[in-house]
Parts: structure tokens; C-alpha cells; sequence
């Protein structure tokens, strides 16, 4: 079957971006419009109200309250999750028996569903035979057990740990990659020249890794902005609302409060928060060439 | 098509149109949702349903086992996009919503049959019975309690608590060497909402409505509550502020905790403890003065949801079926010790007793039985429901109150006012 | 170029750190699927077991809907990864190799895509799945899974198309091929491992989401393995042994895909241009 040149492209990428759009834009169209509604339950109608809605959920503190946690968390996990991954990237550059296996075995906590992850690290943190606090006590870092849902820094803490150790080993490949393409007589020659493991590092792979970095830190912010239900199955938002992300919010606003039309004008504005931060991310990194 | 085949296939069409109706009158399908997701309770009820299903050919009832979780959410999704079940277990502050959004009709009538044949527990019924209907059937029985075990009690010197000041006292001497005196939760989650109401229905303060339907919530014997509540927190294992039921019976169950509170800990103490039968004690939770003791009751129900008259007729059938002894007890003992029985020929029905678990732990079922005589519910004392009720069980506003005391360190008084507030604004 | 004994010493201590906190915890919950429930919940745990018994996974395995959630599991990835791949090869070809009015806008809007929070069209997809019918079906999943996976996939592949060397798809043009069969013929194998890569990303996607199906799905024998999974524990209850027995049941298949396919996927990644 010969299609015309002219709609060629068309024809291979029209059924994905029907799809998409079928899919995320016509919902999300949906979810404003239920944002101007005052819809309560699920299932029921409400009246138009404008922008009401938004009005009081811009000068609602737990709004606010939220998006800031929300702002830490996904710092938190870069911050976290870059370290890691560039750690566990850089080691798994190098070459030593099993290399290959070790590669293709890094990833083991990011191939396990998200509700195992959830229920191995509630057993392990748990006080009913969790092995987290027997270990903490034996090697003398608390000489009581620990609440670690419990306290609401420690609780994030927590989380932010368990986020990251299931999703750092997936960063690690990306940020392999990007290693990987680092040609090795850049190292050969500058080591003949003298240069110290250190001086490799900052002088070459740091700077050629960089556009990999950025980009990746952009995709993780927002996953991670993303995460639910690491978060809600674990403390549902608390304790004491210590947890509460924007995603939770929503899903509380919805589901708990009946709030149906409020939850739809947060999560409108948290989309308006990432698409603004997507926009200029992806600005501030196609600027300068990158470095190949 | 020519005139003879065609006048063939009419004939033969109005012949299967006459006899479809007579197959197809027979069979009605019914589906069933309720929340009890163990996979040895959901087997029980298969047990049943199966039983069921073979002695009345023209009805076929199923289950879906769903989650509390998530229920809440989808059940009135379900039945709003029209593919919602023709019965649904509720627990009392979850009926509300359903009735909100239209899905309810009164079972006044069927519920005064089944009430002249089985003797319902007059609370069971109050429950489920306000604006002008009775909104579902009530079908098993949940109270707390306190469990302890009796050697532990003994070795320590002391006597089983009876009062508060006792009840303190007992937690603090109890608590020591990787023991816990009293394992309370501080989740902001269902079960602290029921451990927090039963403190609170002992010491003064069950009401949280007037009488005219303004909240009363914010009082001095609620503050005294949790106050007591915070206090005894203390005696807890750190991780408290995290658990749900499961964890407060693994820390009974592994005695770590001496004493929990709980519907039953009966199960759990049978398979993952030592399961002596002669060393689980298990009282009505300690009033502040000691005198009459009050407890949270969750009467269990099932609301038929059928807008359609045959399908309605063919659930009545299976929840009649479902209450009649022989059967009755079956259904409870899905989970030996924990569904109490809310008729009267129930809680002597020989099916009930019959269960190994029930007759091993006799004396404790039958202690549990008698606390739960005295069982109320926050929203749904004195005959009225409070509008909002739902929204605050569903957002755990008597826990979130607990939790700004006992996790950002507020003062109980105003903590209670906000929690009073909180209430005020979900009920708008 | 050789380590110092230094720096062999460093990179053996990174690696056993690994190496430790990613098998740690998977080791206890395999073990602890074999304790006796005193064992696992006991008040000092042991790191090598004591007891041995299979009542845990005897119970999963017979008492449980257990095989049935893993086999919709099964089902749903499958279908979500078949689609995916049908969707975004000639996509991710087309946004490399074609060039028409608004390619990058469009490109770059795809990955606004993932720019917000999938809960917000939870509320009205389920609308939408309800009046067609969809509610309570697999084929809701599948639909919501690709559209999550969409994205990604299109960019994964189009940098994979990318890496190839353009001499080898001149040559193949040349030889006088319409863009279709090209892709089918030329490309498509050459980018082989990138294909494998996406389709495992999309595969694992699919089999631990969990938000969407819970509310979507309404029975049982719809129900995929992560809501069922959580089902089981039990609200009232934790039977802890239960729990570990079938977290460590649920790892079985992903284990297995990945002891196949997993070199592919690491290959397509690191191989791969990510650009």
C-alpha cells in the first residue's frame, strides 16, 4: 500500500498522538471543567462556580502546606537518588568479574511492584520482628526502638528512603549510559599525562556527563513528583499530615472529603506548578551545544 | 429472501420468543460486595454461597471481595456508572453516603420480618435507622475490648484494671524490659478512631452531638478523654503512631504488648501465639470511675441495593436464608471470635457453638458478647444520625485530633476546639 | 589502565554496600516466607531460619484468588507492552527521520505529558471508562498503562533510532525502499536492543501499577496482581507470614522475565544513545 510522502508522517505518528490525546488530554480537559464545577461525591452533578474553587484553595494554608512538601520531597529524592545512582554508576563502569551481572541485576528493586516494596519495608521498619531497629540497636546508633512512621520528619525521611531505593537502581542504567559513551582514550590519554583518578573525574567525566545529569534530573522530578502510592499506603498522607504531598492531597480531597470539584482545582494547579517547571527545565537545558 | 424461508424464520422467532421467557423468568444473578478480604473468610462465604445457590436454582449470588480502602471511593462510582453489586456489607457511618446519593430504599417492613423471627439487638437496628427508614439489615456484631493475658497480669503483681487511674497504673508497671504495658494506636486511621471512642465512651463523652444536631464534641469530658488517652500513649511501642489492627495484635501476639485493645484477638493468638485457651483474658474496657462500661459497637449490615423489584425479592431471599441458625453461625464463624452474633436465636445457635475456635475460647466469646450489649457508635447515639458523620469517619477526624497532641505536641484543649472545627467544616 | 589496590578496595566497598542494601531486604522477606509466624514476628529476628514451614504459600497458593490476579497481571503487561511498541516505533521513527510542520513542538509536548499528576484524570477517566463500558475490564488497564508508557517509549526510541549510523538507512533508502518498509526491514532490527528496552520498561510499568486498577477494576477475576495482593493481607489482621509469602511470590515472574531479557534491556539502555 503506497501512502502520499506528505501525510507519510502522519500516518506513523497520528495513532500515538490520537491515543495521547484521547487518553491525557481529553480527561485533563474533563478535570478542569469539574474544577469550575462544585461537584461533591463521585457520580453526582454540581453548579457552575467559576473560578471559586481555585480562589479558595490559593489562599487554603493546607494547599500551600502541601505543595511545600511536595517541593522537599522531590529535592529530597534528586538529592538522594542522583548520589546514589552516580555512586553505583560510576562502579559499575569499571570492570571486574561479574560486571555484566551486577548490571543486569542492579535494577532488582525497581523490577518488584510498588505494593511489595510498600509491604517488605512495613514489615522491616516494623517493631513486630522488622529487622531496622534490631540492627540499629545492635551497632549502638539508638538504644531504643524507633518509630519510623511515626515521628513526622523520620517519617518523610523514611519514605524519601524507600522512594529512592526502588527507583535509584533504574537512574543508575540511565546514568551508566551516559558513562558508557565517554570514550576511553580520553582516560588513556589523560592518565598517561598524569592525571589522578580525581582529575579524570572532574576534568572528564563530569563535564560530558553533565547534559545526561540534567536531563535525568528532570524526568526524575517529575516521577517523583508524581509518586502515590509509595506514599499512601505507607502513612496515607501522615502522620499528622506530615506526608501530605499534592498527589495525596488530591486523592484525599476526592475520595475522603467528597470533594470531588476542590481536588480537580489542585490538581489543575499542580499541573500549571510542573508543566511551568517541564517548560523552563527543558529551555535551560537545550542551550548551550552539548558536549560530545 | 423469499416469501417461504422468510415466513420460517418468523414462526420460529415468535416460537423461541414464546418460550424464552419462561427459561429466562427463572434465573436471577446476583452479586455480593463486602470487605472481608481474608482469603479463609472469602472461602466461607463461597462455602455458603454455594449452598445457597444450590438449593434455590433460580438465584445465583457471587461475591466480590473488595477493600475498605478503597470502598469508600468506589462504591458510589460504581453505582452512579450503573455496574454497581445488588448487596453490599456497610458498616454504619458508610451507609450515609450511599443513602446520599440515592442508591438506598427503605427496608423498614423486611427488617421488622426478619426482627419478629430472629430478634434483633435493638442497638443493631437503631444503627441503621433514621430519617425516616431503616437503611439496611444488620447482619454481625463488632465490639472492642481489652485483651491481656492473665499469667502476665499475675507475675507482675497486679489485678486486672477496672478504673482508669487502675488502668494507668497497670500499663506503667507492666511496661519495661522490651514489654509494653498497653499498646494503643495513634494512626490517623479507622482503629484509633475506635480505640480513641472507646476511651471516650467511658469516660463521659459518647455524645458527640447535641440533641438538636450541634456538634458537642469540644467538652471537658472529651478533653479528659484524651488527655488519659496521650498519657497512656506513653506506654507504647514507638512505631504506634503507624498501626492499624494487625500490628496491635503482632505485638499481643508475640507479648511484647500486655494489653491491647481489640475486637479479637482470638485468631491471631490461636495460630501465631501460644493459643492457650486458659491464659487470654479479656474485659470491658475500663470506665473512668469504674462504674457501667461502654464500648464501640460496629454493627456489620448488608444494604440491598437493587432498584429492580425481582432482584430485590431474589436478595431478601438470601439474607432471610442467610439469618436463619443453622446458617447463621456458619457465616460468624468465618472468623472465629471476631463476628458476634446480632439476634437473639443467634447467639444460641448450636452453628455458632459448634466451631472448634468458638468452643475452645468459650468463655471469652461469651464475655465479649456480654460487653457488646452496651456498644455505641460516635454519630449514631440516641436514634439520630449526624449528617456529616461520614466525611468525619472517612477523614478520621477523632484520630487527626489524637495525633495533633500526641505527634506536633499540641495542647489537648485546643486541640479538641480544632477538632470541633474540623468537624464544623466538613459538615458544610 | 590498572586500579591502585586503593581504589580496587573502594570499589569493592561500594559494591558489597550494593550489593547489601538491595539484597538485604529481599533475603528476609524470603526467608521469612519459610518461618513459622512465632519466628517472624518474634521480638529479636533471626537472620537464618529456625523453623521451616510452606503453610504460608499453601494458603496463598490455595485459599487465595492468588494465581488468578498473577495470570491478569500477565495479561494486562502483555497487551500494554504489544501496544505500546505498535504505537511508538513508527512514532519515535517518525520524529527522528521525518520532517514536518511542528515536529519539535510536538515532540517536546509529548514529554509535557508526564508534567502532571496522573490523579487528576483518575477522577474523569473513570467517568469516561464508565459510560463505555469499560468499567471492571482489563482492556481499561491496558489502555490507561500505554497511555502512561506512551511518552517515554516514543523518546526512548527515537534517540535509539538516532544512534543508528545514518550511512546504514541511506543505504537501505537508496535501495529504493518507501519509509515503511525501511523501517520494517532496516531499522527495526538494527534497533532491536532499544526495542527490548522499552518493551521491558513498559512490561515492568504495567505489572506494578496499582492506583487505576484498584478503583477501575470492581471483581475479583479482573482484579491484577498488586490490588489483589494488597487485598489479601487483611485490614483487621496482618498475617505477616501470609505477606511475605506472597511478596516473595510476586517477585517469581519478573525474576524469571529478567534472567532472559534482562541483559537486553541494560544492553539497549547503555548501548543506546540517551540523548
Amino acid at each position: 500500500m503506497k501512502i502520499p510522502k506528505h501525510i507519510l508522517p502522519f500516518a506513523f505518528i497520528g495513532p500515538a498522538m490520537l491515543f495521547l490525546a484521547a487518553m491525557l488530554l481529553w480527561p485533563l480537559a474533563q478535570a478542569i471543567i469539574l474544577s469550575l464545577q462544585s461537584v461533591r461525591s463521585v457520580g453526582t452533578t454540581g453548579d457552575w462556580v467559576g473560578l471559586s474553587n481555585y480562589r479558595e484553595v490559593l489562599i487554603d494554608p493546607v494547599f500551600w502546606g502541601s505543595a511545600w512538601l511536595s517541593l522537599i520531597w522531590v529535592l529530597a529524592n534528586a538529592v538522594l537518588q542522583t548520589l546514589l545512582a552516580l555512586v553505583a554508576a560510576l562502579a559499575l563502569n569499571q570492570s571486574f568479574p561479574g560486571v555484566r551481572i551486577a548490571r543486569t541485576w542492579i535494577v532488582l528493586t525497581w523490577i518488584v511492584p510498588t505494593v511489595v516494596v510498600v509491604m517488605i519495608w512495613r514489615w522491616l521498619f516494623s517493631t513486630s520482628g522488622g529487622i531496622v531497629n534490631p540492627l540499629l540497636m545492635l551497632s549502638g546508633v539508638t538504644d531504643a526502638p524507633v518509630g519510623f512512621f511515626a515521628n513526622p520528619t523520620i517519617a518523610f525521611a523514611t519514605l524519601v528512603f524507600i522512594n529512592s531505593w526502588r527507583w535509584f537502581p533504574f537512574i543508575t542504567l540511565m546514568m551508566l549510559a551516559g558513562l558508557t559513551r565517554i570514550p576511553r582514550d580520553l582516560y588513556e590519554a589523560a592518565s598517561i599525562d598524569g592525571a589522578g583518578p580525581w582529575k579524570r573525574f572532574s576534568r572528564i567525566t563530569w563535564p560530558l556527563l553533565a547534559p545526561t545529569l540534567g536531563v535525568l534530573l528532570v524526568i526524575g522530578t517529575l516521577l517523583s513528583f508524581n509518586v502515590f502510592d509509595i506514599i499512601w499506603l505507607l502513612t496515607a498522607g501522615g502522620p499528622a499530615d506530615s506526608t501530605r504531598t499534592l498527589p495525596v492531597l488530591i486523592y484525599e480531597t476526592a475520595f475522603k472529603s467528597y470533594r470531588m470539584s476542590e481536588a480537580a482545582a489542585v490538581a489543575v494547579l499542580a499541573t500549571v506548578f510542573l508543566m511551568g517547571f517541564a517548560l523552563l527545565a527543558t529551555r535551560w537545558l537545550a542551550r548551550p551545544p552539548e558536549a560530545r | 429472501m423469499t416469501g417461504s424461508p422468510k415466513r420460517y424464520l418468523l414462526l420460529t422467532g415468535a416460537a423461541l420468543l414464546a418460550v424464552l421467557p419462561l427459561g429466562a423468568a427463572a434465573q436471577v444473578d446476583l452479586t455480593l460486595w463486602h470487605m472481608e478480604q481474608p482469603p479463609h473468610r472469602v472461602e466461607r462465604v463461597q462455602i455458603l454461597l454455594d449452598e445457597f445457590n444450590a438449593s434455590h436454582p433460580e438465584i445465583t449470588v457471587s461475591q466480590e471481595p473488595q477493600n475498605w480502602g478503597e470502598i469508600y471511593a468506589k462504591a458510589p462510582a460504581a453505582l452512579a456508572a450503573g455496574v454497581g453489586p445488588d448487596m453490599l456489607f456497610a458498616i454504619p457511618d458508610f451507609t450515609p453516603i450511599l443513602l446520599g446519593i440515592g442508591a438506598l430504599t427503605s427496608v423498614e417492613d423486611f427488617v421488622t420480618e426478619l426482627d419478629a423471627e430472629h430478634n434483633f439487638n435493638p442497638s443493631a437496628v437503631e444503627a441503621y435507622s433514621y430519617d425516616e427508614g431503616v437503611w439496611a439489615v444488620p447482619l454481625y456484631n463488632m465490639s472492642m475490648n481489652l485483651w491481656y493475658r492473665p499469667s502476665v497480669l499475675s507475675a507482675a503483681g497486679i489485678d486486672v484494671p477496672q478504673t482508669w487511674d487502675e488502668w494507668k497504673a497497670a500499663a506503667e508497671t507492666l511496661t519495661g524490659d522490651g514489654m509494653y504495658g498497653m499498646g494503643l494506636p495513634a494512626n490517623q486511621q479507622l482503629y484509633t478512631d475506635q480505640t480513641i471512642y472507646s476511651v471516650m465512651a467511658n469516660g463521659g463523652a459518647s455524645e458527640i452531638y447535641n440533641a438538636d444536631g450541634t456538634l458537642n464534641f469540644d467538652n471537658p469530658h472529651t478533653v479528659e478523654a484524651y488527655s488519659f488517652y496521650n498519657d497512656m500513649l506513653a506506654f507504647s511501642p514507638p512505631d504506634a503512631a503507624s498501626w492499624t489492627w494487625g500490628e496491635a495484635e503482632a505485638c499481643f501476639a508475640a507479648n511484647s504488648c500486655a494489653m491491647v485493645m481489640q475486637f479479637s484477638v482470638i485468631s491471631t493468638y490461636d495460630t501465631q501465639a501460644e493459643g492457650n485457651a486458659e491464659d487470654l483474658g479479656v474485659v470491658a474496657i475500663p470506665s473512668r470511675d469504674g462504674d457501667t462500661s461502654n464500648t464501640i459497637a460496629y454493627t456489620n449490615a448488608v444494604m440491598l441495593l437493587s432498584q429492580d423489584e425481582e432482584r430485590m425479592e431474589a436478595s431478601k431471599t438470601f439474607v432471610r436464608w442467610l439469618l436463619e441458625p443453622e446458617n447463621y453461625g456458619r457465616f460468624l464463624n468465618m472468623e472465629p471470635g471476631l463476628f458476634m452474633p446480632v439476634t437473639a436465636d443467634g447467639a444460641e445457635a448450636e452453628s455458632f457453638w459448634s466451631d472448634p475456635m468458638v468452643d475452645k475460647y468459650r468463655s471469652q466469646i461469651e464475655t465479649v458478647i456480654e460487653n457488646s450489649q452496651n456498644g455505641m457508635l460516635f454519630g449514631f447515639t440516641s436514634g439520630r444520625v449526624f449528617p456529616a458523620i461520614s466525611a468525619i469517619s472517612a477523614q478520621n477526624v477523632l484520630a487527626e485530633t489524637l495525633q495533633s497532641i500526641a505527634i506536633r505536641g499540641e495542647d489537648v484543649a485546643t486541640a479538641v476546639t480544632d477538632g470541633q472545627a474540623r468537624m464544623q467544616d466538613l459538615t458544610e | 589502565m590498572k586500579r591502585t589496590l586503593r581504589w580496587n578496595l573502594a570499589l569493592l566497598a561500594v559494591l558489597v554496600s550494593l550489593a547489601t542494601l538491595i539484597l538485604l531486604p529481599f533475603w528476609f522477606v524470603l526467608t521469612g516466607s519459610i518461618k513459622e509466624p512465632a519466628e517472624i514476628i518474634g521480638r529479636e529476628p533471626t537472620m537464618f531460619p529456625q523453623s521451616f514451614t510452606l503453610q504460608h504459600y499453601a494458603k496463598l497458593i490455595s485459599a487465595s484468588d492468588y494465581p488468578v490476579y498473577m495470570m491478569n497481571s500477565m495479561i494486562v503487561a502483555t497487551a500494554s507492552t504489544v501496544i505500546t511498541l505498535l504505537l511508538a516505533i513508527p512514532a519515535g521513527y517518525a520524529f527522528f527521520r521525518m520532517s514536518f510542520a511542528g515536529r519539535e513542538t510536538l515532540y517536546r509536548a509529548i514529554l509535557l505529558a508526564y508534567a502532571f499528576p496522573s490523579i487528576v484524570i483518575l477522577i474523569p477517566l473513570f467517568g469516561i471508562f464508565a459510560k463505555l463500558g469499560l468499567l471492571d475490564s482489563r482492556l481499561a488497564l491496558v489502555l490507561v498503562n500505554v497511555a502512561f508508557a506512551l511518552p517515554f517509549a516514543i523518546w526512548m526510541l527515537r534517540s535509539f533510532f538516532a544512534s543508528i549510523p545514518i550511512e546504514i538507512e541511506e543505504a537501505a533508502r537508496l535501495d529504493g525502499g518507501a519509509p515503511l518498509t525501511v523501517l520494517r526491514r532496516i531499522m527495526i532490527p538494527l534497533v532491536a536492543p532499544g526495542i527490548a528496552a522499552v518493551a521491558v520498561f513498559t512490561f515492568i510499568t504495567s505489572w506494578t501499577e496499582y492506583v487505576f486498577a484498584s478503583v477501575m477494576i470492581l471483581s475479583d477475576a479482573k482484579r491484577p496482581m498488586p490490588v489483589g495482593f494488597s487485598g489479601i493481607i487483611g485490614q483487621y489482621q496482618i498475617d505477616w507470614g501470609l505477606l511475605l509469602a506472597g511478596a516473595s511470590l510476586s517477585l517469581l515472574p519478573v525474576v524469571i522475565l529478567f534472567a532472559f531479557v534482562g541483559r537486553w534491556f541494560v544492553a539497549g539502555l547503555t548501548e543506546g544513545a540517551v540523548k
